[in-house]
Order: structure tokens, then C-alpha cells, then sequence
């Protein structure tokens, strides 16, 4: 059974006219990585939003279709200081906000908070002042403190946007170890290049519709390319008119190169 | 035993009768007297560590300075008052808003927000109910750091908050217009970061480390509003 399913959802924003999602149709499976990629103003964020069941119910607007989702569900925003509970004088209490706001009993929240930081990498911060960090630290705090709440689907809305490379890695491998827990994720993010060892499938979002889904092999298509939607890889691959079919990675790239 | 150890009702309650008793007891003395204690409870060191017990104390802060923010606050009541009464009225009512300032930056300065909530969460008070006093208190010091961006962005842009009055006035137009626009922007964005974090009314959250709430204290407490009770009564009395 899917974790998230949305059938022919629209959704406008309050006052508005025209919609942010446009008869969207998708559906994510347990253990399943949907990546959404798109441009500025392609609904991927209010995407997230009607899956976090946050969208009309908290931001109003008003949506069209079904939407059903199945266990917990956990969304990550773009902007980390803003997700800072305003409750929590160290980066332990802030991380364990979520968890103890569900009522789970001590023990099983003091698990989950370390369990947590360990694999954000944040262990060492947990006796720090959460408004004393720094904008990469804050944001796998809040990461963090969504993924201690164990949720069934999880959300992530440009999750690595101030996180330096090697973090960015360590996320990325965190949510291909959730997805191999069980937890389904949907991801919309600008970091094209790590999509297809991430994501499952691709959902190209244009103008608040769904374009394409596919296999992360989309993001080399010549459509996704002139969206400026390809990886680097493919990108370069291309423009030194290499030949399709156009590889994704750099190992994919040295394969094809010594065939 | 230090202020800060003592349970947040406790300094709550404290800091609530200083300025009930100001007010209830004849000036100008009963506002000295009162003043005298709230002014001597800023010198209370420290406040209490995190909700973990982790050792650290990120709401620590010296005595003296707490002392200092409550002098300074409260000085410009003292000039307006002069300004607006004889020096009898002004020194009665000047002691009485000095016992409320110092009350209140002294348990601002004392009692970290999240105990606060852990508090009134262990006593049955609805959690969205306790979020309200906890944003309040820790909305002075966020406040205080997102001017302080404001103003690096601003000097950046070569806006200099320093010289004559014009040109900070100037400057203070040029930080209040952003600051209440980002908070009022915050607001939205923090709503959905705290739903998605199961902060939703009727959420039976588990305290923490709830604050241990002994007898001796909550009977100290019943005193004081006896107390405040006593004195209003003895006042109307007195008066009468």
C-alpha cells in the first residue's frame, strides 16, 4: 500500500486566481526515493506541502482531488531558522521537541533523539544553544529532529540548500538508509547531480503540473536538458557531443568512455 | 539554594507579588522595601542549565548585568515621571514600576522558557497554552539577534546606525520596517514548522525533565498570594 497517494490534485493559495498544482497525480511506496525537480515556481514546494497535509489545512487556499497519506508524516523546509521550536535551549531538547510533543514515554524519545544526531553527525553539538549555530548545523538539526520523529513519509523540501559538500553526502546516504527502513521519501531538491544514485524515480514538475515521472535516467533526456534540468555529467556529455545514451555520473561516464 | 533552581511557578509567583505588594503597600516605603528585594534578586547568579541537565547554561547570565538591564530600563520612567509629577508622586510611583521592571527582567533572566513549558506541561496545562508564555519570554533575545543581522546588512549597504539624532532616526526607520516584516513572515513559516512537528492543540507531550515541584515550595507559594491577600486586606483597612 502507498505511503502517499494523490490523485488529480490542484491546489490554489489563498487569493489566488491560478493554481500552484495543477492536476497532480503520484504515488510513493514504502522504501521508495521520489526526487521532484523543476524550476523556481514549478509547485514542487506546495507539492510537499499537500502531502505534509499542511496545504490548505494550516497555509488555507483551496485544493481539488484526493489526497492520502499513511502513517506519520515529516516535512523539512528550506529555511532552518525558522523550524527552531523557540522551546529548546540545547540542540538535544530542540531535536527531541518532535518526538516528545507525539507523547512517546522518555526512554523511547532519549533512543530516537541519539539515534538521530548520530546520523546527522551532530552528536557533539547536543549540549549547544540551537541559536548559536551555524546555518549548516541548523539545518541538520532540524533534520535531524524531523527524522527522530520516525515518520512513515518524509518530506524534504531543499534539504541540503546550506550544507557544505561533505554534509550534503552525509544526508543524501541518510535517506537512502531511511528508504531502506521502510520510509518512503519525497525530495525536491536543486542537487540534480545526486539524483540518480538517490532517487528511485524522477518527477519533472513544470508550472505546478507533473510533466514526466521516470527512472533517474530522465535527467539526460534532451526535454529535462533544455529545461536545464540535466545532470552536470550529461550536461557536459552533450555539449561535447558525445552520443547518446547520455551517462549521469562520472562512473557512468568512465564506463562509456573506455567502451 | 539559587533562583534558578527553584521551580518556574516559584519564581512566577515571586516575581508576580513584588509588584502586587508595590502597589498594595503604602508609598513611599512598601515600594522601597520591595524595590530594595527585586533589585537584590537581579544579583541572583545564574539561571538554570538546559531541560537535559547537560551541564552547560546557555541562559546563564552575571548578575550585575541583569542588575544593569533592570537600572537602565527602568531610568526612563523615572525622567518622565519627574517630568509629570512633583518629586513625592514621582519617587511613589517610580519605586513601584522599578519593582515591576526588575521583577520581570529578573525572572526573564532566570527562568529559560522551556522549563517553563516543561512546568506547566507536567501540571496539566495544554501545551499551545504554555507555548504562549514560552514565545513571549524567548521573543526578546531572538528579536535582539535578527535586528542585529539587520543592521550588518544595512552597515553593509553603507546605512550607518551611528552620528546625530536624524541619522539614527534615520537608521531606526530603515531596522524597524524589516524587523516587524520578517517577524510577521516568521510567523507563517514557524506555524508550519511546529504543526509538522506535532505542537497541535489537544498533543499530550511528554515532559522532558519535568522541574521537581516540592512541597515546601508550593506551600511557599500559597503563602505569597496569602500574603498579597493579607496586605490588600490590612491596606483597605488601614486605609478606611
Amino acid at each position: 500500500m502507498a505511503r502517499l497517494t494523490l490523485e488529480r490534485v490542484s491546489f490554489w493559495y489563498p487569493a489566488m486566481g491560478r493554481p500552484a498544482l495543477r492536476d497532480v497525480s503520484l504515488a510513493a511506496a514504502p522504501g521508495e526515493v521520489i526526487a521532484l525537480v523543476g524550476n523556481v515556481g514549478a509547485g514542487a514546494s506546495t507539492l510537499l506541502l499537500v502531502a505534509a497535509d499542511l496545504a490548505p489545512r494550516v497555509v488555507g487556499g483551496r485544493l481539488e482531488g484526493r489526497v492520502k497519506g499513511e502513517g506519520g508524516r515529516g516535512i523539512v523546509l528550506p529555511t532552518p531558522w525558522t523550524q527552531l521550536s523557540g522551546m529548546a535551549f540545547t540542540v538535544w531538547d530542540e531535536v527531541a521537541f518532535g518526538p516528545a510533543n507525539l507523547g512517546w514515554p522518555r526512554e523511547r524519545i532519549a533512543g530516537a533523539v541519539d539515534r538521530s544526531l548520530a546520523a546527522l553527525d551532530i552528536g557533539a553539538l547536543a549540549a549547544r544553544d540551537p541559536a548559536t549555530l551555524s546555518g549548516g548545523e541548523l539545518q541538520r538539526v532540524v533534520i535531524a529532529g524531523i527524522v527522530a520523529m520516525e515518520p512513515a513519509l518524509l518530506l524534504l523540501d531543499e534539504p541540503t540548500a546550506e550544507l557544505d559538500p561533505e554534509a550534503t553526502r552525509l544526508v543524501w546516504r541518510l535517506v537512502r538508509a531511511l528508504a531502506g527502513d521502510g520510509c518512503s521519501v519525497v525530495v525536491a531538491t536543486s542537487d540534480l547531480d545526486a539524483l540518480p544514485e538517490l532517487a528511485d524515480r524522477i518527477v519533472w514538475m513544470e508550472d505546478g503540473a507533473v510533466r514526466r515521472i521516470g527512472a533517474p535516467a530522465l535527467l539526460a533526456e534532451q526535454s529535462l536538458w533544455e529545461a536545464g534540468l540535466a545532470t552536470t555529467v550529461a550536461d557536459v556529455w552533450r555539449t561535447a557531443r558525445l552520443g547518446a545514451p547520455y551517462p549521469l555520473t562520472v562512473a557512468q561516464a568512465e564506463r562509456r568512455w573506455r567502451q | 539554594m539559587t533562583g534558578g533552581r527553584l521551580h518556574p511557578f516559584t519564581l512566577l509567583a515571586i516575581a508576580g507579588t513584588l509588584p502586587a505588594l508595590a502597589w498594595i503597600l503604602p508609598a513611599p516605603a512598601g515600594g522601597a522595601v520591595t524595590t530594595a528585594v527585586a533589585l537584590v534578586l537581579t544579583l541572583t547568579p545564574g539561571a538554570s542549565p538546559g531541560l537535559t541537565g547537560s551541564g552547560s547554561s546557555p541562559g546563564w547570565r552575571p548578575g550585575l548585568v541583569v542588575l544593569r538591564t533592570a537600572v537602565l530600563t527602568a531610568a526612563p520612567f523615572w525622567l518622565f515621571l519627574l517630568l509629570l509629577h512633583d518629586v513625592p508622586s514621582t519617587i511613589a510611583i517610580g519605586l513601584r514600576l522599578t519593582t515591576m521592571i526588575a521583577s520581570v527582567v529578573w525572572v526573564g533572566a532566570l527562568l529559560p522558557p522551556g522549563r517553563l513549558v516543561e512546568a506547566m506541561v507536567a501540571a496539566g496545562w495544554g501545551v499551545t497554552a504554555a507555548y504562549l508564555f514560552a514565545a513571549a519570554l524567548s521573543a526578546v533575545p531572538l528579536l535582539k539577534a535578527r535586528a542585529q543581522r539587520i543592521v550588518d546588512a544595512q552597515r553593509c549597504r553603507g546605512l550607518s546606525p551611528r552620528g546625530g539624532v536624524g541619522r539614527r532616526l534615520r537608521a531606526l526607520r530603515a531596522l524597524a520596517l524589516p524587523l516587524v516584516l520578517s517577524v510577521l513572515h516568521e510567523v507563517d513559516e514557524r506555524a508550519l514548522a511546529l504543526e509538522t512537528r506535532g505542537f497541535v492543540p489537544g498533543a499530550r507531550r511528554t515532559p522532558l525533565a519535568p522541574p521537581r515541584d516540592a512541597t515546601a515550595e508550593r506551600a511557599g507559594r500559597w503563602l505569597l498570594l496569602v500574603g498579597c491577600a493579607a496586605a490588600l486586606a490590612w491596606r483597605l483597612a488601614w486605609r478606611g
